[in-house]
């Protein structure tokens, strides 16, 4: 049994529910027990365009709050797990800037000290509990399904900090995939953005981003799509008719989390699995 | 507190742009020689075709030291932040970094910014999250928060004050 602390973020734990359900529900079941820390706060990186010190701040801080319950991170979300794989990245080679920021964080009782792992969904799944396990452990494989895979631009890059996947031909999710019985196949605009970053200040162009990727899947005769982080997923699925509109097309994709077709792999059943929450049909599947 | 009220708290002010123009010029010094405009940034920028971003540009124009000029532009702010430019460079230079760095000065020099940075930020200095409990829809029309859905109580700062504190101070001063 592994131990790792759960950094929910802001994203998952205030409306993406069914994310965080399904990763309630499947990790246990492959021996992985997730502790919750109460004090963490938003990892920063949605402020990076407003004071990149603050960003860097915010991931040490809630770093710091993982090392102080001595335990690796657990972090679900894309756009968190960049924030505070470059806030180590940073730190761990800067001890001018280590000091400083540790001099305000002793303010909270807290410190960072750049032990602690910071781990994603699909290293969490892939590289640390294995395919072979995962696999022995499926009991409805998820037979007859085509699934597209969408990495998120901020799970995949940039290499030069260290990231869990490849940056131009990441399979990790598709051996996944195939692990627990679904087919899977790389499509041309497999690494496109999902267009969430821009929806802050050019929502027609984020919303036109999602449409056309979208509508690419579609045409690529895949039954659904899966994702592994709450920007994406929001963007993709709930989003998804607005983006339609958007571009003039009528789209119906199903969306999932990785977390919730593992659960339904795993035997686990659709009502524990937060399903209700995704607004596409996933009832089709 | 707003954006626009901690960069109104002049004086120390003053030192956020000290460093953040420390930064800038150390990416002119250190990155914008190795650039030979070959474009490759532009090429794959997520921003590119439908906001007409070029990253090569904003990397001439930082060694050109146009850097009010892209400040002052509305540009810098089509950045999607998909690190493709930073991943595919052959020389290694990061045009995401300068655009963000560029951002974070438009910012410290009370520039009216676009979007809902301010509401965010509003959000985690006071609750430390940049929203708090949202009701969820479901795909038959009704809504659900965390407790109905069975979930533990959200994880936050339990010191607020003090988490306040500290994020004020970087907000308007280097660190
Ligand atoms: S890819 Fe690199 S070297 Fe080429 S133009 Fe862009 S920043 Fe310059
Ligand atoms: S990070 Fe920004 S500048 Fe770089 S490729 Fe992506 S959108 Fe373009």
């Amino acid at each position: 049994m592994k131990k790792y602390a759960l950094y929910p973020g802001c994203l998952m734990p205030t409306e993406q529910y069914g994310y965080e359900i399904s990763i309630r529900e499947t990790f246990p079941l492959l021996d992985i027990h997730l502790v919750d820390i109460n004090g963490f706060s938003c990892c920063g990186e949605p402020m990076k365009s407003v004071n990149q010190l603050l960003t860097l701040y915010l991931s040490a801080r809630n770093i710091a709050i993982s090392e102080k319950n001595n335990l690796d991170l657990y972090v679900p979300c894309a756009m968190c797990h960049l924030s505070l794989t470059e806030c180590k990245h940073i730190l761990d080679n800067n001890t001018h800037l280590k000091n400083k920021i540790n001099t305000m964080l002793s303010s909270e009782n807290i410190e960072y000290r750049g032990e602690c792992k910071i781990i994603h969904t699909v290293d969490l799944l892939h590289d640390i509990i294995g395919l072979e396990k995962i696999k022995k452990q499926v009991k409805k494989p998820l037979e007859n399904l085509k699934i597209a895979t969408h990495y998120g631009c901020r799970l995949i890059r940039p290499s030069e900090i260290g990231r869990p996947v490849d940056s131009e031909n990441p399979q990790k999710i598709e051996n996944i995939l195939q692990a627990i019985g679904a087919q899977t196949n790389d499509y041309p605009e497999k690494l496109d953005c999902c267009g969430a970053p821009l929806l802050i200040n050019h929502p027609e162009t984020a919303l036109t981003k999602a449409g056309q990727k979208l509508k690419a899947i579609q045409e690529q005769d895949f039954n659904a799509l899966v994702t592994v982080c709450p920007w994406c997923h929001k963007m993709l699925d709930a989003r998804q008719n607005k983006a339609g509109e958007t571009i003039a097309s009528k789209i119906h994709l199903p969306v999932f989390y990785l977390t919730q077709l593992l659960g339904l792999a795993l035997g686990i059943k659709k009502e524990k699995l937060g399903l209700e929450l995704n607004l596409t049909y996933t009832n089709k599947i | 507190m707003s954006i626009t009220d901690l960069t109104s708290m002049a004086g120390s002010q003053t030192q956020l742009r000290i460093e953040i123009n420390k930064r800038l010029s150390n990416l002119q010094n250190e990155t914008s020689d190795y650039c030979f405009q070959c474009a490759k940034c532009t090429s794959g920028c997520e921003a590119h075709k439908l906001l007409e971003l070029e990253p090569h540009k904003i990397v001439a124009l930082l060694k050109k030291g146009l850097i009010d000029e892209m400040v002052n532009s509305d540009i810098i702010w089509t950045c999607i932040g998909c690190y493709k430019c930073w991943e595919r460079c052959p020389q290694k230079v990061a045009p995401v970094q300068i655009l963000y760095t560029l951002k974070n000065m438009a910012v410290a020099n009370g520039k009216q910014i676009p979007g809902k940075y301010t509401s965010m930020l509003q959000s985690i200095l006071s609750i430390g999250l940049i929203q708090d409990i949202q009701e969820a829809p479901t795909y038959d029309n009704k809504t659900k928060k965390r407790d109905a859905l069975g979930l533990p109580p959200l994880s936050k700062p339990t010191d607020p004050q003090k988490f306040q504190m500290n994020l004020t101070k970087i907000a308007v001063e280097k660190i």
